[in-house]
């Protein structure tokens, strides 16, 4: 068979099968397309404004450092005006962050960005290390996953900066999609653009955006590699063991199956939105006049790349939340078929129940229409947005200070054993990377 | 098998009765055999609430159409509803609403002759309703279905061809698996909407249990039609001028298995299922993306039930738009297409506004979903996977 030619300039050999739509590209016409994309998501939300000084939430991992590579390229491209700073945080877990930091800091240096390195201790007070220490290895993914929700905000606060990107992917976005924990969150995460009011003293606003929202994680592997980009590997995408069951799986394998099929899982997230009890986006977050809040912190520790992509663990903590709710609501049904008394069976069935007794759940089938609207306020401690007086990390903060141990200066030396079981989805999931590759 | 969920307490009765011995565990109740089928019959005739006697005006006989397809669920709602007459003709002296059944016939690898057996057999076991056999292609022969010819120029068809050439060169000029399942399943419906309408019936009855409307939920999600979902799985009005009911909503396709079982072989010999999922082509070119909600929600049923219940019940959340009757309708599912948002171009992920967007005015107008299954016009070469 004859190399084929780029399907786009006719001229060079094509070297790439495009992930979205099976096209055949030249590594420079692929790169280009690509790039172009993420101009169009920027342009056609309007994204940024001239003169905005942005963060990039930085974890040296691919979709972040893409994110930067691709926003730098465009920005002097296409003379956006925006400042582009690099924010990374620091979870204080010994040995854990130190080979991704250390890829955050080149790529400051090969992209010329400034950047910040926030520590839990400088946030919070307490590093993950001394949280284990205090709470133990159990419940101190709680801890983590709270914390890890609010340090971006909390940490673009500090620097005065008011808008943060991510580099949440499409891939990401079907992923919440699909699982659809609730209604809410479906909004939240179709959005484009998120805001998070008020954050400690400086009452203003954080914009939070996901550039990448149309990118498939494919594709920015790939621009990841032709770019020969320097990221910091923590998972193999492509290892389906990793995510066997999950949600992840199941896109992966829509992909295989439909390349668009991610695609049109987040224009269906988008539309549906729309759909969701009021909701006051007609435009289903795209368009900018209209700003669902941001993620409340949501408890559950992510994984390295703090996306929150399953591996089976976050649909085993959903079903048990799910399954408790439903307790309640079987309940009246239960003691209505308990009442009634069991007649002999005949032929095979039992006896229909009667009209009567539907009557006591003449509320029940009827379907529920109205959604109560989550009321979301601030923390009366931090200012962060919260659904209660005071937020989920103020919280949990107040209960570790109460406790605080009198030293917590000799801490460091153990914290190598810990960091393997701290951790164990992260770890798990770097030594499949090592390896898969 | 139902066996398989005996619990190893035998020494602990029916939660329920608190008498017999338990056959099964069902969502962490062990029950006895005639606790089980009353609990599966009770949550379906509570979805029929409003279908009750008291609730028929005594001058008026309403009709429902209950759409069969000789599997587990269509089958099982059948004869709950059966029972449910029944009872209710025995206590009453009428019933609350009159039931026709319909089955579509869509070209397999069954033979004609036992699928005219089972036909019979059925009307022979469930006595009393009128019953009607559909082909496919009589969607093509429907008088409202103009919109439908429009799909075929695309599809090089001719109007003087007969209806089963119609659907064969439809079905042939369809590019993957997925789109075949789709357009087949699409046809379908519209088929039982127009048989349900000609024929007087105000509502249809689909035997979707909870299991089946998390993989339709899924599955039309995944195939970019969530702009219609809450006309696709919530009770009540639907978008054709008749009601959508779902009365096995609430029963998780695992727990309709053990019902047919336990029910033993007048009901289970009825059952013509298609094979599982899990048996389906595990090679991507013949998978469909069907197959691969019905694998996954599979293994989600036996571990995370209550998630299979809260992606039905989130979306019976959401809130369909009103739909005035000259809303622009896409011309192979009939949905109502807001703002007339026809086609894939036009929106945040459609990278390559410019190149094609809008400029398809042409007959065909489908929705984002449809667009995706029907092969563009020929003059569009890119992607073929
Ligand atoms: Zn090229
Ligand atoms: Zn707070
Ligand atoms: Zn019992
Ligand atoms: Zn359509």
């Amino acid at each position: 068979m004859p190399p084929s030619p780029c399907a786009l300039c006719h001229t060079n050999r094509a070297l790439i099968l495009r992930p979205k739509d099976h096209s055949k590209l030249c590594r420079q016409c692929f790169l280009t397309t690509f790039e172009t994309e993420i101009h169009h998501t920027i342009t056609s939300t309007s994204l940024f404004t001239r003169g905005e000084k942005i963060a990039i939430g930085a974890s040296g991992g691919k979709d972040s450092t893409v994110l930067a590579s691709v926003l730098k390229t465009l920005n002097e491209r296409y003379d956006y005006g925006v400042e582009l700073v690099l924010l990374s945080i620091d979870e204080g877990i010994k040995g854990y962050r130190d080979d991704s930091l250390e890829t955050v800091k080149r790529n400051a240096q090969q992209y010329g960005m400034e950047l910040t390195i926030l520590g839990y201790d400088e946030l919070y007070g307490w590093t993950m290390d001394q949280v284990v220490e205090q709470v133990g290895k159990k419940g101190n993914c709680t801890y983590c996953g709270v914390f890890r929700r609010q340090a971006l905000d909390r940490g673009a606060a500090r620097l005065g900066v008011r808008h943060v990107v991510t580099g949440h992917n499409a891939d990401d976005v079907a992923e919440t999609v699909v699982l659809r924990g609730d209604l809410p969150r479906l909004s939240r995460t179709t959005s484009i653009v998120t805001s998070t009011p008020s954050i400690l003293t400086t009452h203003t606003n954080i914009k939070r955006s996901k550039p990448l929202k149309y990118a498939y994680e494919k594709e920015i592997v790939l621009y990841a590699h032709h770019k020969q980009l320097d990221y910091f590997s923590t998972e193999c995408i492509y290892s389906p063991e990793a995510f066997r069951g999950s949600a992840r799986a199941l896109i992966k394998n829509l992909e295989r199956v439909r390349p668009s099929a991610i695609l049109d899982v987040v224009r269906s997230g988008e539309d549906m939105a729309k759909l969701v009890p009021g909701s006051d986006e007609g435009c289903g977050g795209t368009c900018s006049s209209s700003v669902p809040v941001a993620e409340e912190e949501e408890g559950g520790c992510g994984n390295a790349n703090a996306n929150g992509r399953t591996a089976g663990g976050e649909m085993a903590s959903i079903e048990q939340h799910l399954a408790q709710s439903e307790v309640a609501a079987e309940h009246n049904l239960e003691v209505e078929v308990t009442t009634s008394s069991v007649n002999g069976a005949q032929n095979g069935s039992v006896p229909f129940t009667s009209g009567k007794k539907g009557r006591k759940n003449k509320a029940q089938p009827v379907p529920l229409r109205k959604l109560p609207k989550q009321v979301m306020g601030q923390c009366k401690i931090c200012g962060y947005l919260s659904s209660q007086e005071v937020c989920k990390a103020c919280m949990l903060l107040d209960g570790l200070n109460k406790n605080r141990p009198r030293n917590t200066i000799e801490l460091g030396y153990e914290g190598q054993k810990k960091d393997q079981s701290i951790n164990g989805v992260a770890s798990g999931i770097e030594k499949l990377a090592v390896n898969g590759v | 098998m139902p066996s398989k969920h005996i619990p190893d307490m035998t020494d602990e009765p029916c939660r329920r009765c608190k008498e017999n011995l338990p056959v099964l565990v069902v969502r962490s109740e062990p029950l006895c055999r005639e606790c089980f089928l009353r609990y599966v019959q009770t949550k379906a005739i509570k979805r029929m609430e409003s279908f009750r006697v008291r609730n028929a005006a005594p001058d008026h006989q309403r009709k429902l159409l209950l759409a069969l397809s000789f599997g587990i669920s269509s089958l099982t709602l059948l004869h709950i509803l059966d029972g449910q007459l029944k009872n209710q003709k025995q206590r009453t002296g009428r019933t609350g609403f009159a039931l026709d059944v319909v089955f579509v016939d869509i070209p397999n690898a069954e033979t004609a002759a036992s699928k005219e057996e089972a036909f019979i057999k059925i009307q022979e076991t469930y006595p009393g309703f009128h019953y009607n056999s559909l082909d496919l292609h009589d969607i093509f022969e429907m008088a409202s279905e103009a919109s439908l010819s429009s799909l075929l120029c695309g599809a090089d068809i001719k109007e003087d061809n007969t209806p089963t050439e119609k659907l064969a060169s439809l079905v042939f000029s369809l590019t993957s698996a997925t789109a075949r399942a789709d357009v087949i399943t699409t046809l379908k419906t519209r088929l039982i909407v127009e048989h349900a309408k000609s024929t007087g019936c105000e509502g249809i009855l689909w035997g979707d249990s909870t299991t089946k409307l998390a993989e339709k939920t899924l599955s039309e999600t995944a195939k970019g039609r969530g702009f219609s979902l809450p006309w696709q799985v919530a009770d009540g009005d639907s978008p054709f001028g008749l009601t959508f009911n779902y009365p096995l909503r609430d029963i998780l396709k695992k727990e309709l298995v053990s019902y047919v079982d336990l029910i033993g072989p007048s009901l289970a010999s009825l059952v013509r299922d298609s094979p599982a999922a899990t048996q389906a082509s595990t090679s991507s070119k013949n998978t469909t993306i069907d197959d691969l909600m019905k694998q996954y929600f599979e293994s989600v049923e036996e571990n995370f039930p209550s998630i299979v219940s809260n992606v039905v019940r989130t979306t019976s959340k959401l809130e369909a738009p009103a739909v005035d009757s000259s809303a622009p309708r896409c011309h192979l599912c009939s949905m109502p297409v807001n703002d007339g948002r026809f086609g894939i171009h036009g929106w945040g992920g459609d990278q390559q506004d410019g190149v094609d967007a809008v400029a398809t005015p042409g007959p065909p107008k489908l929705c984002y979903g449809c667009t995706r299954s029907i092969p563009k016009p020929a003059t569009n070469t890119s992607n073929r996977s």
